[in-house]
């Protein structure tokens, strides 16, 4: 984003008092091989899922499963903050959720290839114990038992 | 927030960051700070190489022999012709004469956005309500209903989704409406472009204007929350 001193008053003073979490030091999990042989999920707080699936509502600390193959047309957002513009999503989800790169990057032989599923959640909420505590330790531990050695993660 | 809980679970993990201040607070095991506009996190939207870039310089990071680290994208990558964030409807001055019949312009939009879909290959983000864009009539009429004041209800909300929330998909499923079918009208607008256009010219816009005043006079904090979702 650019730098606070940019934005809106409105945007700019919501985003001061967010209560972003406050840590001294960072768990740091070495990938043990090379990205070519890591299978990769993504995990976005974007607030997409599949078109049908249970929309977001906000303060939504639970996730949805979009699975690996789901073609962009079958992927809706419920996180529609009007703090940011929705027009480039409506024109390539990949701004966001860019599985149609890391297919390329899979064919490239770059990656190892792609979990069967990736995870969103909603963003921009202030209260996280359940993600913390709760939803997203499941999803970790989902992606362990569906093999993927990296998650890379994605705002909206 | 959401890495340290994968990394505890030994998943490595490399996230992409909007806000740098909340970022150096958070403190996720790597990160790499974008230049760029809420919502265009990976750069431009139909952009596959800067994409790429971007892609390759937060997978980079999981090459760091040690943690936590925050690494910038070269701020030169900004891209210039968008604004940080979109302007919001306070800011817009509605025209002098929008027109009075929406559901009318409802329908109208609904053929630019027939030939959106053509051009996307089917994408859209309209979906939230489960009501197709054949009967976004029934849909402006209830908002209308709210927005007079009256007891409305449509058979399509879930029992378990709040009115409030129920009103917000509606205002979204409109607003992409219009947004796409803009796009379709003329492809090179971006989001101020459109939201100028949506805000003070459209019976659409002014139709959310007044829903959003019904449900911000509310004292019920979840009304407040929709209104402040739909329009500030």
């Amino acid at each position: 984003m650019p730098r606070l001193d940019r934005l809106p008053q409105i945007s700019r003073n919501n985003l001061l008092t967010f209560p972003a979490q406050v840590n001294d030091t960072a768990p740091f999990v070495r990938p043990g091989k090379p990205l070519a042989a890591c299978r990769l999920a993504i995990v976005t707080t974007a607030g997409l899922h599949v078109r049908g699936d249970r929309p977001f509502t906000p303060g939504d600390q639970t996730y949805r499963v979009i699975p690996s193959d789901t073609p962009t047309r079958g992927i809706i957002q419920s996180h529609t903050s009007i703090g940011f513009d929705r027009v480039p999503t409506m024109r390539d989800v990949n701004i966001s959720f860019p599985i149609d790169r890391l297919r390329e990057l899979v064919a490239r032989g770059e990656l190892g290839g792609l979990g069967p599923s990736c995870y969103s959640f909603m963003g921009a909420q202030r209260e996280v114990r359940r993600i913390e505590t709760e939803t997203g330790p499941e999803v970790a531990r989902r992606l362990r038992a569906e093999g993927v050695d990296v998650a890379l993660i994605t705002p909206t | 927030m959401l890495a340290r809980a994968l990394e505890h679970e030994g998943i490595s993990t490399t996230s992409i960051s909007l806000v740098r201040e909340h970022t150096e607070k958070v403190k996720p095991p790597r990160a790499l700070w974008v230049p760029f506009p809420f919502g265009h996190a990976l750069g431009r939207p139909d952009d596959p190489e800067l994409q790429h870039c971007v892609l390759r310089a937060t997978l980079d990071l999981l090459n760091e022999p040690v943690g936590p680290v925050l690494r910038d994208f070269p701020e030169s990558a900004e891209p210039g012709d968008q604004p940080p964030a979109p302007p919001q409807a306070s800011g817009i001055k509605p025209a002098e004469q929008v027109p009075d019949d929406v559901a009318m312009e409802t329908m109208q939009m609904r053929r630019y956005h027939e030939r959106w879909l053509e051009k996307s290959g089917g994408r859209t983000l309209l979906g939230l309500t489960g009501i197709p864009a054949t009967r976004f009539r029934g849909v402006v009429r209830f908002l209308e209903g709210f927005a007079d004041g009256q007891d409305v209800e449509m058979p399509e909300r879930p029992p378990e989704v709040p009115l409030p929330n129920f009103i917000r998909y509606c205002a979204d499923d409109l607003k992409a409406l219009y947004f796409e079918g803009h796009l379709a009208m003329k492809p090179a607008a971006g989001g101020e472009e459109i939201a100028r256009w949506f805000w003070g010219e459209t019976g659409a816009g002014r139709l959310l204007r007044r829903v959003r005043d019904r449900l911000d006079a509310s004292d019920d904090p979840r009304w407040k929350a929709a209104a402040f979702g739909i329009a500030r």
